[in-house]
């Protein structure tokens, strides 16, 4: 073989190698191998078949993470990460800048927008949903982020107190 | 010497974990030396000229040695990088100097100038498997010590030669007229490293700070690109054209920093073809590339000094591209990872307490690692005594483990991108080089 030819031979062999890897590791998926995408908090996402209290709590605190989070521009999963414990909660204000009267307010958005998605999963009735409006529009920080942290047993205790109301209540309706 | 930076590349983790600093400031210990050995190479040759080679690389070698001590006793970032700077000044004369010494050695100054491209490829490749050996081994002041006896080795016959000139003055004699450098060829020569530092050090830091390999893993797994630089030296002698060997070892380290960059998957062997081809790739440019600058032209040491300055402006250019667009990518893909394989968390069906006790420890976990990429299994620990909810949490862990490898893996891709179009550029001058045939 001249010195010709194995030149081309070794310039074209390198150029082959070259887009076969390229190409065998395109097609593998190696330009979508990346993190899966979070949803969007503000975007409205519809209950799973809610049945049973844990999986009604379950719902109710993802809601409540959603309008939270999307109150303060940042994404569910950062926020419940933040909520997990006071020194994550420290931290995430200091780095997103949010004071407590912020935070507060954005929580309690939350936890109306999941009464809000509970009523309308027909999860809550709206008997009860009315009277824990009132109560969640002023709860103070650090009960809001407890109830988000442990929703199952704010709707336990809700069903409890207001359970006997609502039938006598109930008698009353048309 | 020639094998510095590369042999640094596995200590850098290291580093940059005991002197508590940032992935960009470690990176500066590389950056230094090179950018020093870029500036210093030619003036060093000038002066190993004037001085004569012996003496020049005397000096150099003990310049060397010391500078390496300094480095092996620093305890704080700005000093090693100090000493790396002096260490440079000293590797670039005795480099230099040992150019124009070796073709009397060797008996002419093509065989001198092929030893010597050899060496600067072979050296490249296998200093990251030494590196990450001695780091894991000892320690990474291990890998500055070492260089020590090895320098001072180098030095005892050097010193005799250094003698003969004192003794005989040939130095005036042998002053000759110094021709102007190739340009074309140490242009690509400048544009391939910068291509080839990328791979080790992305790759490096990919393996040990993406996946979590140990430097000796990752120095065994590395240890696949001197290997292929051998099988690339052979396929040097069957070609004698100068500009083919080095169009096809720049279009193989630019495809093999493609595949880095498009990796389908967290595996170590996905990395593999794309080293083979770097390797091959490297030992083909490299050699051909410093005997094309190095050809007809004299003096040697002048000439190797261009090289020498050549290869190392592409190292220092290669780190300074790619070294922020990775760094940046590295902590959005983190969060991103982190937020995905908290969704899944979210999103499962495990009790909610367990699912606080979860989001607490991963917490904990990324406060405990400091913005660098987290082991999440730890997290997960003690796993829950119920067997279906073990199993669910099991589940849980590699899918966030699995957004975590995503991430990290993810987060090289556009630096890779990066060196793999610096490299393809070495194409241009290497085109326009026609005369280059040896």
């Amino acid at each position: 073989m001249g010195e010709a030819v194995r030149s081309r031979v070794l310039v074209g062999g390198a150029l082959v190698a070259a887009v076969v890897l390229v190409g065998v590791y395109l097609a593998a998926g190696g330009s979508s191998y990346t993190p899966e995408k979070t949803q969007d908090p503000c975007k409205h996402r519809a209950w799973r078949s809610p049945e049973g209290l844990q999986e009604i709590a379950q719902q109710f605190t993802l809601s409540a993470l959603d309008g939270a989070a999307c109150q303060l521009g940042v994404s569910r999963e950062t926020l419940a990460r933040a909520l997990a414990t006071p020194e994550g909660r420290e931290r995430f204000m200091e780095r997103y800048e949010i004071g407590d009267a912020r935070l507060a307010r954005a929580v309690r958005a939350g936890l109306l927008r999941a009464v809000d998605d509970a009523e309308e999963a027909g999860a809550l009735n709206p008997l009860l949903a009315a009277p824990l409006r009132e109560t969640l529009r002023n709860i103070p920080l650090d009960q809001a982020i407890e109830l988000i942290n442990n929703a199952e047993s704010l709707l336990d205790n809700v069903q409890g107190f207001l359970g006997p109301a609502q039938s006598f209540l109930e008698q009353f309706l048309p | 010497m020639l094998a510095d930076s590369s042999i640094v590349v596995l200590a850098l983790p290291q580093i940059y974990r005991e002197l508590d600093t940032s992935v960009a400031g470690v990176t500066w210990v590389l950056i230094s030396f090179n950018l020093v050995m870029a500036l210093a190479a030619v003036p060093a040759a000038h002066l190993a000229r004037r001085v004569g080679p012996g003496r020049a690389a005397a000096v150099g070698l003990a310049v060397f040695a010391g500078a390496s001590l300094a480095c092996a006793v620093s305890d704080q970032l700005s000093t090693l990088i100090a000493a790396r700077c002096v260490q440079a000044l000293g590797g670039a004369a005795a480099v230099t100097a040992v150019l124009e010494l070796l073709p009397a050695t060797v008996g002419s100054e093509r065989r001198a100038t092929a030893i010597w491209a050899t060496a600067g490829a072979t050296g490249a490749a296998l200093g990251p498997a030494a590196g990450g050996l001695l780091t894991e081994l000892v320690s990474w002041q291990s890998i500055f010590l070492i260089q020590l006896p090895i320098a001072l080795a180098a030095a005892a016959p050097i010193l005799a030669v250094a003698k003969h000139e004192a003794a005989t003055g040939v130095l005036s004699a042998e002053l000759r007229q110094t021709g102007r450098p190739h340009l074309l060829a140490n242009l690509a020569l400048a544009l391939v490293s910068a291509a080839i530092a990328g791979a080790l050090f992305l790759l490096v830091l990919l393996l040990i700070e993406g996946w979590r390999l140990s430097p000796i893993g990752a120095a065994i797994v590395v240890s696949v690109m001197p290997l292929s630089a051998l099988l690339g030296s052979r396929l040097d002698r069957l070609v004698a054209s100068a500009r083919a060997r080095a169009a096809a070892g720049a279009i193989l380290v630019s495809g093999g920093l493609g595949g880095l960059a498009l990796l389908p998957k967290a595996e170590v062997a996905l990395t593999l073809p794309p080293q083979v081809m770097v390797g091959i790739g490297l030992a083909l440019v490299l050699s051909a590339l410093t005997e094309t600058a190095l050809s007809g032209r004299s003096p040697q040491a002048i000439h190797g000094g261009w090289t020498i300055s050549a290869r190392h402006a592409g190292v220092v250019i290669g780190l300074l591209a790619v070294t922020p667009i990775f760094t940046h990518d590295i902590a959005q893909q983190r969060q991103d990872a982190i937020d995905a394989g908290t969704a899944v968390i979210l999103d499962s069906r495990v009790p909610p307490l367990l699912k606080l006790d979860l989001a607490q420890k991963i917490e904990s976990r990324l406060d405990d690692e400091k913005g660098k990429v987290p082991t999440i299994g730890p997290a997960f620990e003690p796993l829950p005594d119920d067997p279906a909810e073990r199993d669910e949490v099991v589940q849980l862990r590699d899918e966030l483990q699995e957004q975590l490898n995503r991430g990290a893996t993810h987060a090289f891709s556009p630096s890779f991108g990066l060196a793999a179009l610096i490299g393809l550029l070495s194409l241009i001058p290497i085109a326009m080089a026609r005369r280059v045939e040896l």
